[in-house]
């Protein structure tokens, strides 16, 4: 008589999917709690005072192919000496604003890169620079950073006194200048050619608030890490 | 007949998993160093617990996981395509913790863009964070272009036999040395030598361009990651325009070029026989698909009006070309210039070139050359059958590494994964209009640009675009990484977990 092969059992799999997705969970859960109790620092005072008037239409209108020269004429119109131009009406639409003379204001940030006869800067004129500061000490998400980059030649760029970045938001600069959208000495690049700079808020130095609770956590995890990696070895040996 | 996996099957990949976790924990130590050495405590904290989670799940699965049990290929499939998945939660957990994201999703995109080098980004206020947080980008992508699976095999394996199947599942399908693991390693050892090389060319061409030291060198090795690894991250929000500089450019370009290159042509360049580069059927279909795609482009520029002399063509037109073919991403422009300022058929002309992308077994993403130009052969070869009497036998060949026939198979594959890459990238697209925000330009750009991980922008992907069209492009990132096999294994996986039948 011949007997059959006695079925080999398989372990359930259920509670090993279920442990991976409670593990998965409890990460997302304890990351984003660290992230609710994150210290904040009151960006008020990021606001920059005095600020001429956006002289455009608060939404750009993006230019499309074979705009016409009446449109043109109507996007740029309402520019005048006294009011400023934004980094998002100049990329809705470079051609309407190509060899205008224009008034800009942003940050400097990052690096003053220097050349023979000036500097080329990027001036960032989003929320972070005029409105609320630099993210770290506050959750005020407003999109990516947005400039113009900037030539300033010998004469100007020496009144700066520090560019942003980590932890600081730096000048805050009024510019006055000519914008080309095809600038020959950048290779083709958009960028305005300022002939008139004036600091209109110093630097200020905004420090991320160090986070307690996440230090500890970092310890505490950083234990359990050490402990498991040497209990993983020794059984490996065994 | 579908068999339900056993709990020994999810033994395994929880093992290999595990492994992949403990890659990434190394790199959240390099990082959490260099936020050690910039006095970055709140960047040091959370790379500590990004690396500390890394290593107790990863130190836990290897004492309580291993297993005797043969890593099969549908194992291997499933592991690799979870590890980009886990890997990318994993490695959000830092960009979480920093702040700069505005939910999980966001960071979570990050982490995917990050390792599949793809390069799209979402994250706010880029221009203040954190050294130490931007340097941990770019070392993803770093991580991601020599491919996670490669760290590990490098890192931690022992021996070559069972974990080949990972190798293949990461879409690697060229062995360029008699075993996985010397392959893996010969690859290691070319980005090393690039890493070091490149740098040092990066870092001169940023002095000359008029960068204190310091700051030359920082962006020096973040520049590396991103075109090496053809990433498209920046250590600026303007990318590579912010350099103004075309020394800086051109030392881009040919990291791009290098970093698209297979490493069965890097193998050769090493060994000095360019014969075998120039003959290749993937240097050919690119070489001629980039001149023909260079012609539109300057063709749609100057009749646009964008650009009216060489030089913008050149640092404007064919760096953005060349940034879509290597799959790179970078820009050196803003990218709604790209729809309001270059006309039509220059984009065109770019979602061509991304689309198409770079080499297969390399960084680069895309179809690949090497499947364009198996389909163009292939179609060549019907028209010749066409041409020549029935009783003919039409052979048709192709150079890749050596002479190969084209066979029925081939082809087929070629032209599957082809068909399967304009379904993902169509689909991207039409859910991008289902929004009703955007239109058919700019949903098709960066819908390929996301399924083929070239993180060329016209715009539409920003912090606060819309969550499903985020988790879409989460989705086309990390299905044209694993060129989608991978991603069907896992699925299938699923499928047999839910509803296949206990094996006796």
């Amino acid at each position: 008589m011949t007997t059959s092969p006695r079925p080999r059992r398989r372990r359930p799999t259920r509670w090993t999917l279920v442990a991976a997705v409670g593990l998965l969970a409890l990460v997302l859960a304890g990351t984003e709690l660290l992230l609710r109790v994150k210290p904040l620092t009151d960006t008020a005072a990021m606001v920059v005072q005095d600020l001429p008037p956006v002289g455009l239409e608060p939404e750009p209108t993006r230019c499309r192919r074979d705009v016409d020269a009446a449109t043109l004429e109507r996007l740029r119109e309402p520019l005048t000496a006294d009011t400023r131009i934004t980094s998002a009406h100049v990329y809705a639409c470079p051609i309407a604003f190509d060899g205008r003379r224009v008034t800009f204001v942003g940050e400097v940030i990052g690096d003053l890169i220097e050349r023979r006869d000036g500097v080329w800067v990027q001036v960032n004129d989003d929320d972070y620079a005029l409105a609320v500061g630099p993210m770290g000490g506050h959750r005020n998400h407003r999109g990516f950073n947005q400039g113009l980059a900037v030539w300033l030649p010998d004469g100007l760029h020496e009144r700066i006194e520090a560019v942003g970045g980590p932890g600081r938001r730096g000048d805050v600069v009024l510019l006055q200048g000519v914008l080309l959208r095809n600038d020959p000495d950048d290779g083709g690049g958009i960028t305005l050619r300022a002939d008139h700079l004036e600091v209109i808020a110093p630097t200020v130095e905004v420090p991320e608030p160090f986070h307690p609770v996440q230090a500890v956590t970092a310890a505490v995890l950083a234990v359990l890490a050490v402990g498991t990696l040497a209990w993983s070895r020794r059984v490996q040996r065994r | 007949m579908l068999l339900r996996p056993g709990a020994d099957d999810l033994r395994l990949i929880g093992y290999y998993l595990g492994k992949v976790l403990l890659g990434l924990g190394i790199v959240q130590v390099v990082a959490a160093l260099v936020a050690f050495g910039l006095r970055e405590w709140n960047s040091l904290s959370s790379f500590v617990i990004g690396a500390a989670l890394c290593g107790i799940v990863g130190g836990a699965s290897e004492a309580k996981l291993a297993s005797r049990q043969q890593l099969t290929w549908a194992h291997g499939m499933v592991t690799v395509a979870l590890a980009w998945l886990v890997g990318a939660v994993f490695a959000a957990v830092p960009f979480h913790l920093s702040g700069h994201y505005e939910d999980w999703l966001s960071a979570v995109f990050e982490g995917m863009s990050a390792l599949t080098t793809t390069g799209l980004s979402v994250i706010s206020d880029l221009d203040h964070t954190t050294l130490s947080m931007d340097f941990y980008r770019h070392l993803l992508h770093f991580a991601g272009g020599q491919g996670i699976i490669i760290v590990v095999l490098s890192l931690f394996a022992a021996g070559g036999g069972r974990i080949g199947t990972l190798y293949v599942a990461e879409a690697r399908d060229e062995r360029i040395l008699p075993n996985f693991i010397r392959t893996a390693r010969f690859i290691f050892r070319v980005a090393m030598v690039f890493l070091v090389a490149g740098t040092a060319a990066l870092f001169l061409a940023l002095l000359v361009a008029g960068f204190a030291p310091g700051r030359a060198f920082y962006h020096a090795i973040n520049l590396f990651f991103a075109a090496f690894d053809t990433g498209g991250f920046a250590p600026m929000q303007a990318s590579v325009a912010y350099y103004h500089s075309f020394a800086v450019e051109a030392v881009v370009m040919v990291l791009f070029l290098a970093g698209s290159l297979t490493f069965g042509l890097h193998f050769a360049l090493w060994n000095g026989d360019w014969r075998l580069v120039t003959r290749h059927i993937e240097t050919r279909t690119l070489a001629l698909s980039t001149s023909l795609l260079f012609a539109v482009v300057c063709f749609g520029l100057v009749r646009s009006g964008a650009y009216d002399s060489f030089e913008p063509l050149i640092r404007k037109g064919f760096f953005t070309l060349l940034s879509a073919v290597s799959s790179a991403g970078a820009q050196v422009k803003n990218g709604e210039t790209f729809l309001s300022d270059w006309g039509a058929l220059a984009p065109a002309a770019i979602v061509a070139a991304m689309a198409i992308g770079g080499m297969a077994s390399s960084t680069a993403g895309g179809i690949k050359a090497l499947r364009v130009g198996i389909a163009a052969k292939t179609l060549i070869h019907d028209v010749r059958k066409l041409l020549n009497p029935e009783s003919a036998v039409v052979v048709t060949t192709y150079f890749a590494g050596k002479r190969h026939i084209l066979r029925d198979q081939t082809a087929r594959a070629a032209t599957s994964v082809l068909l399967l890459f304009i379904v993902t990238y169509l689909i991207g697209a039409m859910v991008g209009l289902t929004y009703g925000t955007y239109d058919i330009t700019q949903t098709l750009f960066e819908s390929v640009s996301a399924a083929s991980n070239i993180g060329l922008s016209i715009g539409v992907t920003d912090p606060a675009m819309p969550r499903g069209l985020m988790a879409v492009y989460l989705v086309q990132m990390w299905l044209g990484r694993l060129e989608f096999v991978a991603v069907f294994a896992l699925i299938g996986y699923a499928i047999s977990l839910a509803r296949g039948r206990v094996s006796a």
